[in-house]
């Protein structure tokens, strides 16, 4: 059933958007389907853009498919809650978002180092907490034990590789933004957040990965490593962002 | 730890004369094949390149039968090798387009020569989106024979026998910082090395891990982009705005650091050791190869020369106590040839420990010298070949 009122959200024209929208309403489960197909084909993609940030991530939680499942799933979780909000705000700006919105930039930029700095708080455990001058040493009171994982570094890893714009995500947001409802672009998120979520699940593989305290060490350089060219990437995108207007 | 001064050092004369060049003999023999087609096809200067070559690699070959020797020889030609190298290739580049900087209507035309150090980058972006994230063709063409296939085929080759060993014995890149290494005698941060080496030597795992994620993030072959040294004495992104400009700074920064100042500090690979990523991916070909070095519990009394004298930091006390190399040795024989006790040998897996080490050497150098002989051979051999042009012979 084609829809036929008109949502005046943004300023633009709202004959165009009338169309658009009246043309690409679409039956739930063709949208559904739609949304699946694109985001198991994309998924390599996503895997690719997110992989960064996943495996140091995961390397640095203790040995076990059990730890590991319940922090994908925390990370999985946060990144759904970054993709409904980005289609909450792709549909209520409209089509035009990733090719004409005036602040890409600030928000690419922005992201990129929000993701620097918690790749090196969560990650990478810098800086380290301080503790009082009569508290031990935590290395001494855990001796031989994993560092404990913090879900709140799952969560926020989650979130901004979920709202980070990586190309996939662009075309759903696109495509989002052309459903009649806004219930209907969360599901059209919601699908094609599943199509790519099957990717993410060889990421549960590290789990039985030997925990030796090379590989952990490795993992803390890794994010450190990509720490610093989010930083720099994030940066150099502000800077020409300030100086370009 | 026993005093190493009173072990007596291996005879300056291994092997008879005689025997050692019935050994040289296949060498010599595979060097004339390798170069048959320089006299054939090759102008005066490649034919001079291609009999200085043939002498120079198969003298080595005789020293290293005589003397029983392998770091002090291999080591002349590795660093002949990575400083001759920039040479010809820089000479060739002049030549073709009058810059070492590549246009970027060479990227496009996919002409740029294949490096094999991007190869574990290509990996992830060929398994998922069977795209090659280098700018070269796959198949030799006639302005590129350095092709993808090729150099591949043959790394993954002689890999799978040698392992690790291809960065000490065919790398083009990794004998400048070996020759900055060799340079004086005083060890100036010997004492950080030893005592941050095992956090140093994990520093590549990183930046393999970093750059394999990274090239399939942005689909395009970040250490070249973004992290090699040998970009300052090879070839670069032709510098146009302020990003190819970082770059570049990036190259030379490295450059100076990590292949000139901290070898000349350390004494130490600092570039392969503590840096190169494909190293470290390489290591992992040392779980599947024919030979390691391994150490003879019984004449060991853990004076320390041999960790002292390993140019990567690839020996431990544990693991020398546990009479095995780290995972990033790369066979280049500065540990055997320390020991004043004969307890590092050579092995051929599979067989007994210290029986018959001389045997295990001599297979290992058969195949890597000849793997020298071909790929830095042929190299130094185009070298020699320009720097004859430049001469004014008549």
């Amino acid at each position: 059933m084609a829809y036929e009122a008109v949502t005046p959200v943004t300023g633009r024209s709202a004959e165009n958007r009338y169309t658009t929208r009246k043309m690409a309403a679409l039956p739930l489960a063709a949208s559904a389907g739609e949304a699946l197909v694109l985001g198991l084909t994309t998924g390599p993609v996503c895997l690719a853009s997110c992989g960064p940030v996943v495996l140091p991530w995961m390397l640095v939680q203790p040995k076990g498919i059990g730890p590991h499942s319940r922090q994908l799933l925390l990370f999985l979780a946060a990144r759904l809650a970054g993709y409904m909000v980005f289609a909450a705000a792709a549909w209520l700006v409209g089509a035009a978002i990733p090719r004409a919105w005036s602040g890409r930039s600030w928000a690419y930029g922005g992201i990129e180092l929000l993701l620097a700095i918690a790749l090196l708080v969560y990650a990478a455990g810098w800086p380290r907490p301080r503790r009082a001058l009569s508290e031990p040493s935590p290395r001494l009171v855990r001796i031989g034990e994993a560092p404990r994982p913090r879900p709140s570094g799952a969560v926020a890893l989650g979130f901004l590789t979920g709202i980070n714009l990586c190309p996939p995500f662009l075309v759903a947001g696109v495509r989002a933004a052309q459903l009649a409802h806004l219930s209907g672009a969360l599901f059209f998120f919601l699908c094609f957040f599943a199509g790519t979520a099957i990717w993410f699940l060889p990421f549960l593989s590290l789990g039985f990965l030997q925990r030796t305290p090379a590989v952990v060490t490795v993992a803390r350089m890794v994010a450190v490593l990509l720490a610093c060219w989010y930083g720099f990437s994030g940066a150099s995108l502000l800077i020409e962002r300030i100086i370009n207007g | 730890m026993a005093s190493p001064s009173s072990a007596p050092a291996r005879p300056p004369a291994f092997r008879s004369i005689g025997r050692s060049i019935l050994l040289t003999l296949p060498i010599a023999l595979w060097s004339l094949l390798m170069f048959t087609p320089s006299f054939r096809s090759g102008g005066r200067a490649l034919s001079i390149g291609a009999v200085l070559v043939i002498v120079f690699m198969t003298s080595l070959f005789f020293l290293m039968m005589r003397t029983g020797e392998t770091y002090r020889w291999r080591r002349i030609f590795f660093v002949a090798l990575g400083f001759l190298f920039p040479v010809g290739f820089i000479a060739s580049l002049i030549a073709e387009r009058g810059t070492m900087s590549i246009p970027i209507s060479r990227m496009v035309s996919g002409d740029t020569p294949f490096c094999f150090m991007v190869t574990p980058a290509l990996i992830l972006p060929a398994a998922f989106a069977r795209t090659i994230v280098f700018p070269g063709s796959i198949l030799p063409t006639a302005s590129n024979p350095h092709s993808i296939a090729v150099m591949i085929g043959l790394w993954f080759a002689f890999t799978l026998v040698l392992g690790k060993a291809w960065c000490s014995y065919a790398c083009f890149f990794g004998g400048m910082d070996e020759g900055f290494a060799a340079f004086g005698k005083r060890r100036r941060l010997h004492r950080f090395v030893t005592k941050y080496g095992s956090i140093l030597r994990l520093i590549p795992w990183a930046i393999l891990l970093c750059v394999v994620l990274l090239s399939a993030a942005l689909f395009e072959p970040f250490y070249c982009m973004w992290l090699c040294p040998f970009k300052t004495v090879t070839e670069f992104p032709a510098v146009r705005d302020l990003e190819t400009a970082l770059q570049f700074g990036v190259f030379v920064t490295l450059f100076v650091g990590l292949v000139v100042v901290l070898p000349y500090l350390t004494k130490k690979r600092t570039q392969c050791g503590f840096f190169c990523p494909f190293g470290a991916f390489q290591s992992l070909f040392n779980k599947i190869n024919l030979f390691d070095i391994r150490f003879d519990r019984e004449k060991c009394f853990d004076c320390g020369l041999c960790q002292t004298s390993c140019p990567t930091v690839a020996l431990s006390k544990e693991s020398v106590r546990e009479g095995k190399t780290l995972l990033n040795c790369m066979k280049c024989g500065a540990c055997v040839d320390a020991c004043k006790k004969d307890a590092a040998v050579w092995h051929l897996k599979g067989t007994p420990v210290a029986v018959k080490p001389e045997r295990a050497r001599l297979l290992f150098l058969y195949g890597a010298w000849a793997l020298a002989t071909m790929f830095g051979g042929s190299i130094l051999a185009n070298s020699i070949a320009t720097m004859v042009h430049w001469l004014p012979l008549k």
